[in-house]
This record gives structure tokens, C-alpha cells and sequence, in this order.
């Protein structure tokens, strides 16, 4: 036992006297914490989701109720409300559904409500609306799909009111409708007080109070579909949970949202296309460790000192290495998609051209992270620490592990700086939205100024120091 | 060939080689011989290219040498202190590596690496990688990375560090025959026996300085002596120790007494001496000094401390 004792000691000493080790084992978790505290909103009110654009198109602008329901999404903290555009003039308007398609093709949006013309229908009882989106990201539509349904639900009653006053003035007429509205409204306010003609703009507007209806829960009260005394057991309407979910379920089938997909429609395998950027780019950010800590390896071997005593200048050395990462990481990237093709059914051949593009200039970039590293890093094991550290951080505030609508807006900010975001950006534009070649050429271009401009860093950071010792 | 003029370099507050001047001649063997940290490898990397100097020039042939100065670096062959071969790859891969980026290409490359392979005597073991050999193998291919293109001049920085003496052997025949047929070469050493072996003239240094210059006869007659005579230290030399200083230097080291007599006083008075006491003469050995006594001399320091 007191030779583990002294084995164990000697591990601790030698891990006390590596200062960067010492320093990365204490900033790592804490960076990480922190951020993950940033995303889950712990110890903040303010948690969730935030920020989420949304474009608005209320085609029925007269329709107090659907003003209710802008003004409802409005208030909607998760969301960034977007409802007029901006003329070349400085003027602005309402935008059109033409408008938001156009953006949602063009990445600019991902989510968008079209409160139609006959958001009540004239022939029916209900509610029709559409979302449009590009549900490249699961775990955002889901997210977005249940905060647009809370808002909505929370406003339908009002809307069905006013289904309901459309109904009844076709059969009845608006003589007898605007009588029999008169005639509640004084019921209502001889029995529970209140002004009558107040009551009866309310009515006229739909909001009879659904929206403060609850669910009933006395157990001896039956369910008005239940069969008579004597014969089948009645079914209690016995719990808020069940009532609850009636509730929804009514309301449901009378509101019909209409979901239409502007993009990637015609993916074949959509689960494992959404996800296949993530893993593409957190297997070229290991790489990035791996190609730091093979710099330190040639250099402690002395094997630069030999290389650069011959006719191998330092700008050859530095950018052969460069491009020996880009090329591993082609290859990595290669094995990875076309698993991905034969196992899940990706569709690389479809867009090879594209992808080999896109590949190639996420591949610089984090290569140039890579020499970047092993520019600023004394060692190996300072090499390896720092590529942990920049791999989780790029990773978490760049998209790769959760939504980036989860972060708060600084963060957001923060993440599209990182070759992460535009990465993913790059093959989801590729595999997801099957963009052509010049729709992708900016993402490619902003991962090869990254590529450039860190490697630039990196070079004369290296040319600083002594290369080889 | 090779000039340097005052060269200075400086690593923060060390100063690594302080005011350095020597020349080395087409065809000569030059030693460089120092103790550790005397500024060898510094003033290699200089004439490697791998560093610039804070001050001075060096030149190759009468044209200047710099760090960015890939035409004249083909001139040069630098053996690392370090065994710099690429431990995962066979012996011929490295050395095919290493002749290409000198140019060489196609045949021309693969006579040239089964020729080093010969002269190194690796021939059986070229398709085995590197990290299988012995030490003395691996210094020996280290050696031949760096003759693949035929340098005009051989920068051998401490080239034996660890070998066997069998390997060690091997690499100084093999230099001698190199610089027999022409190579200019600078060796680096802290061991005066492979500097006295070696090396037509030698530069030792110490603390970023040339202290001496010469071949070794010049170096020797930096002396005040001719002889040395060495004889154990036993009780019954001890008479003969204590009465020696009055003729000259003596030191003792490992059971062994070295007495250095001054100028003038001859051999025979001192075995006249040793008589007189009744010790045998064949307790005593005469010899020539070594560098070794020569760097003492100079800087009070034994060469290996």
C-alpha cells in the first residue's frame, strides 16, 4: 500500500509542477458550468428559450381577435416578433406571406405564422391558421411548434367566440343575431352585474370567457356522452389532468394549423441529416488536438531542427502541416458521410460537389485552430488542454450540442463567430436545404477568412518563437 | 570555408556565445570541445541556419550565411544532438524523406539511400522501423540522414551521446574515411579522447568562449609542462605526494595522483626522488598530457564536472 502511497504522490507532484495543466483541470469545468448555467438559465428568471425570430403575417388585420393573437406573440418572451419590413425608401410595411417564404429560403428565417384571410372560416366552426418553417433543427421546431400552439391555445377561445357570432349571423341573420346578443348581454348583466353594452361588444367580439373556463372536477358530475343510470359505468369526469387534456383535444380538432415545410422537403433521411453536421465538426475539432499534440512530437524529437537545417524553409514546414490536417480531416469527413449514406441513408452522392466544397473549408478552419494552438502552447500537454477547452466552448456556444436560440442573446452572438456555427451552417445549407454552389459560396467564405486570418496569426506567432526548441 | 567574425548570441540573460571568431578550412576536421553548456550546439545552430547571431557574420565560401538562405544550407549537413528520424517509419523511408527534401528524386534517391545504407551498415535492417533499433543503429542513421546529399560541409553536434563504443567505433571510421576523401566537418564534443582521435584542430569552449585554438600539439604547448606522471595514492606514495608541489602541480582524483612538473625540472631527478623513497618505478607512468589537462589549465575546471 505505501508504494501506491508514493506512486501516487509522485503523480501529484508532477501534476502540481505542470502549471497548464494545473490551470486547465480548475478553468475547463468552470468555463463549462458557466456556460451550461447560461443555457439552462440556472439561478436566472429569465431561463428558456429567447429570441426565436418570428415573422408574423396577419392577412386579417381587421379581425380584433387576430390583432389579439400578434399582440399575444408579441409579449411571448421566447419569441422575436418580426411583422413589417423595411422599404429601400425607409418606409416600412406589413410583410406578406411572398415575404417570408422568400426569407425562409434564403436562411434569413426559420419560423413564420400566416394568420390567414379566413382565420374564421365561413363554413365551419374554427380556426385556421399556417406555419411555415425550415425545421432543420429538431429540437428548436419542437420547441417553437410548442410555445406557438401554448400562445394560440391561450387565445382560441376568444377566436371561437367569434367563430361561433360569424356562424350564427349566416343562419340567423344580423337583425335576430345583434337581438339575440342584446338579449344575452342583459341576462348576463341583470344576473352577474356589469354594464350591458360593454357585455355585448365583448360578445360581438367572441369573447364569451372561455378563456376562464376550468375544467370540472366534481366526481359525481357525469359527462354529458355518458350512458343513462343503470347502464354502463359513467365516466367521472374525475381530474384537472383529464379534463384538461378534453379541453385540448376539443380545441384541437377545431384548429386547423396548417404546417407547411419550405425546406428540406425532399431529404430523404431528415433525423439523421439534421444531426450528421454536428458529429462531422466535433470529429474534425478532435483532430484539432490530435494535429497539436504531432507538432510537439516532431519538435521534441528534434526532427525540425534537421528539417530546417536542410533547403525546407519555415513557411513550408508551417504550411505542410496545415495542409496534412486539412487532408486528414477531408478523409475523416469522407468515412463519416459516407457511413452515414449507407447506414442512414444520407444523401451525400446527391451533393457531392457541394459538400467536398463545404467539407474542405470547415477542414481549414479547424486546422488552422489546430496550428493556432500549438503556436500559443509551451507543450504537448498545454496543447492538449487549450484544444479541450476551445473544442467545448466552440462546440457549446456555436450550436453544436443544443439550439442556439437556448442561449441567452450574448452568447448568440458570441457562438457565430465560431467555425462551429458557420460549420453546421454550411453542411445543413448543403444537405438539408440543398442550396447550389453561389448560395453556398459566403459560408465557404467566411470559413476560409477564419482559416486565413488564424493561420496568419498562428504563422507569425510560430515565427516568433523558436520553432524547434 | 567556413568564417565566423565575432559572433555574439544571447538567450535572455545568458550569454551563449560572446564575441566568437575562428575559420575552418575546406577539407579540415574541427573539434569543438567544451563541457556542457559551453555553447556548442548554440554556435552549430548558428552555422546551420537555425538562429541568427545578435552580432558578428558568418560565411560560407565568402558568402554570408542566413537563416532564410535555403541555396546554401544544401552545402551544409547538420547531425542533431537528437536522434531526429521519424521513430515509426522504416530506416529507408526516413532516409528517402530526407533526400527529397534536398532535391533528390528518382534514381538518383534510391542509389544514393542504398549507398548511406551500406556505409552505415543497415543494409538488413532498412525495412524496420526506426524505433526497433539500438541506440548505436539510431545514431548511425542519423548520421547518414544527414550525408544523403553530399554536403560540402558536416555539422556532427555530439554525434556518440550514448552509443556503444562497438557503434562508436563504426561512426568515427566512417567520418575518417568521409573526411579523407574531402568533407570538411565540425564535431562537437565534450569527450577530449574522440576530439584527440578525430579532430587535425580544435577550438575549446567555455561560457560562450574560444579559449584555444590549434591543433592539439599547439594546444599542448599551452602547457607548462611536457610530461604527466600519474601513480596511485597509497599510503606509500604518500611521502613522494607531500614533497612534490615544491616541483610542480599535483592532483588527486580516483585513487590516482597526476603530477604536472614545471618547466626545467627533469625526469630523472624526480625518479631520483622516487628512489630515494624505495618506490619501484613501475608504479609510474609517464604520459603526454591530454586536452583534458589543457582545458584545466585554462579554465580550472576539469572538462567533465
Amino acid at each position: 500500500m505505501s508504494t501506491i502511497l508514493t506512486l501516487i504522490r509522485k503523480d501529484i507532484a508532477i501534476f502540481l509542477r505542470n502549471r497548464t495543466a494545473v490551470s486547465l483541470t480548475f478553468i475547463v469545468p468552470i468555463v463549462m458550468i458557466t456556460v451550461f448555467g447560461y443555457v439552462f438559465g440556472l439561478n436566472r428568471k429569465d431561463r428558456g428559450p429567447a429570441d426565436i425570430s418570428l415573422a408574423v403575417v396577419n392577412q386579417a388585420p381587421d379581425n380584433p381577435a387576430a390583432r389579439k393573437l400578434v399582440e399575444a406573440l408579441k409579449a411571448e418572451k421566447s419569441f422575436r416578433i418580426i411583422s413589417d419590413r423595411t422599404n429601400p425608401d425607409g418606409t416600412t410595411r406589413p410583410l406578406t406571406e411572398t415575404d417570408v417564404r422568400q426569407r425562409i429560403l434564403n436562411r434569413e428565417l426559420r419560423f413564420a405564422l400566416v394568420i390567414p384571410p379566413d382565420v374564421i372560416p365561413a363554413d365551419s366552426i374554427g380556426l385556421h391558421l399556417k406555419i411555415l418553417s425550415d425545421p432543420r433543427n429538431e429540437i428548436e421546431t419542437q420547441m417553437v411548434s410548442g410555445l406557438l400552439q401554448k400562445t394560440v391555445f391561450s387565445n382560441v377561445p376568444e377566436l371561437l367566440g367569434q367563430s361561433l357570432q360569424a356562424r350564427a349571423r349566416s343562419f340567423l341573420g344580423g337583425g335576430r343575431l345583434d337581438q339575440f346578443n342584446r338579449t344575452m348581454a342583459s341576462t348576463i348583466a341583470s344576473t352577474f352585474g356589469g354594464n350591458p353594452d360593454v357585455i355585448q361588444r365583448r360578445i360581438e367580439s367572441g369573447d364569451f370567457g372561455f378563456s376562464q373556463l376550468q375544467p370540472v372536477t366534481d366526481p359525481k358530475l357525469r359527462r354529458l356522452d355518458a350512458p343513462a343510470a343503470g347502464g354502463a359505468a359513467a365516466t367521472p369526469v374525475s381530474t384537472p389532468t383529464a379534463a384538461t387534456s378534453r379541453t385540448q383535444d376539443f380545441f384541437s380538432r377545431i384548429v386547423n394549423i396548417e404546417n407547411v415545410q419550405l425546406v428540406g422537403k425532399e431529404v430523404k433521411s431528415p433525423d439523421a441529416t439534421r444531426v450528421v453536421g454536428g458529429w462531422a465538426i466535433m470529429f474534425l475539432l478532435f483532430a484539432v488536438s490530435g494535429s497539436s499534440a504531432a507538432y510537439f512530437d516532431e519538435k521534441n524529437a528534434g526532427i525540425f531542427q534537421r528539417l530546417l537545417s536542410s533547403p525546407v524553409s519555415r513557411g513550408q514546414l508551417l504550411w505542410s502541416r496545415f495542409l496534412y490536417a486539412i487532408l486528414l480531416g477531408l478523409v475523416q469527413l469522407t468515412v463519416l458521410f459516407f457511413a452515414g449514406s449507407l447506414m442512414y441513408g444520407i444523401d451525400v452522392l446527391g451533393h457531392l460537389g457541394n459538400l467536398i466544397v463545404i467539407c474542405t473549408a470547415s477542414a481549414a478552419a479547424c486546422a488552422s485552430f489546430g496550428m493556432l494552438i500549438a503556436a500559443f502552447s509551451p507543450n504537448a500537454q498545454a496543447a492538449s488542454g487549450l484544444a479541450t477547452l476551445f473544442v467545448m466552448l466552440m462546440s457549446s456556444t456555436g450550436g453544436a450540442w443544443w439550439p442556439m436560440s437556448l442561449m441567452p442573446e450574448f452568447m448568440q452572438k458570441i457562438g457565430k463567430c465560431t467555425l462551429v456555427y458557420w460549420s453546421m451552417e454550411g453542411f445543413a445549407q448543403v444537405l438539408w436545404a440543398g442550396n447550389s454552389f453561389l448560395q453556398i459560396m459566403p459560408t465557404v467564405g467566411i470559413l476560409f477568412a477564419i482559416a486565413v486570418g488564424v493561420m496568419t496569426i498562428s504563422v507569425w506567432r510560430l515565427n516568433q518563437r523558436q520553432i524547434f526548441g | 570555408m567556413l568564417a565566423l567574425r565575432h559572433v555574439n548570441k544571447r538567450f535572455g540573460r545568458i550569454t551563449a556565445l560572446d564575441d566568437v571568431s575562428l575559420d575552418v578550412a575546406a577539407g579540415e576536421f574541427f573539434g569543438l570541445l567544451g563541457p556542457n553548456g559551453a555553447g556548442k550546439t548554440t554556435l552549430m545552430s548558428l552555422v546551420a541556419g537555425l538562429r541568427t547571431p545578435d552580432a558578428g557574420a558568418l560565411t560560407l565560401d565568402g558568402a554570408p550565411l542566413a537563416v532564410r538562405d535555403t541555396t546554401a544550407r544544401r552545402a551544409l549537413g547538420l547531425v542533431p544532438q537528437s536522434i531526429a528520424l521519424y521513430e515509426d517509419l522504416t530506416a529507408e523511408q526516413n532516409l528517402r524523406i530526407f533526400g527529397s527534401v534536398y532535391g533528390l528524386r528518382g534514381t538518383e534517391l534510391r542509389g544514393r539511400v542504398a549507398e548511406a545504407l551500406a556505409a552505415v551498415q543497415l543494409v538488413d535492417r532498412r525495412r524496420d522501423q526506426v524505433k526497433k533499433f539500438s541506440g548505436g543503429m539510431q545514431r548511425r542513421l542519423n548520421l547518414a540522414a544527414a550525408l544523403l546529399h553530399r554536403p560540402k560541409l558536416l555539422l556532427c553536434d555530439e554525434p556518440t551521446v550514448g552509443v556503444d563504443p562497438q557503434s562508436r567505433n563504426a561512426i568515427f571510421e566512417y567520418l575518417e574515411r568521409l573526411n579523407h576523401e574531402g568533407l570538411t566537418i565540425i564535431y562537437s564534443t565534450h569527450y577530449m579522447e574522440e576530439a584527440t582521435r578525430l579532430c587535425s584542430r580544435i577550438g575549446i569552449i567555455d561560457h560562450g568562449k574560444i579559449l584555444a585554438l590549434g591543433t592539439l600539439d599547439e594546444l599542448l604547448l599551452q602547457l607548462p609542462f611536457e610530461d604527466e606522471i600519474t601513480f596511485p595514492a597509497t599510503p606509500a606514495t604518500a611521502p613522494l605526494a607531500a614533497r612534490l608541489p615544491a616541483h610542480g602541480e599535483i592532483a588527486t582524483a580516483d585513487d590516482t595522483h597526476r603530477f604536472r612538473p614545471r618547466s626545467g625540472y627533469a625526469l630523472s631527478g624526480f625518479f631520483a626522488l622516487t628512489e630515494s623513497l624505495g618506490l619501484p618505478p613501475r608504479l609510474f607512468t609517464s604520459q603526454r598530457p591530454t586536452l583534458e589537462a589543457v582545458f584545466l589549465h585554462l579554465t580550472g575546471r576539469n572538462l567533465r564536472e
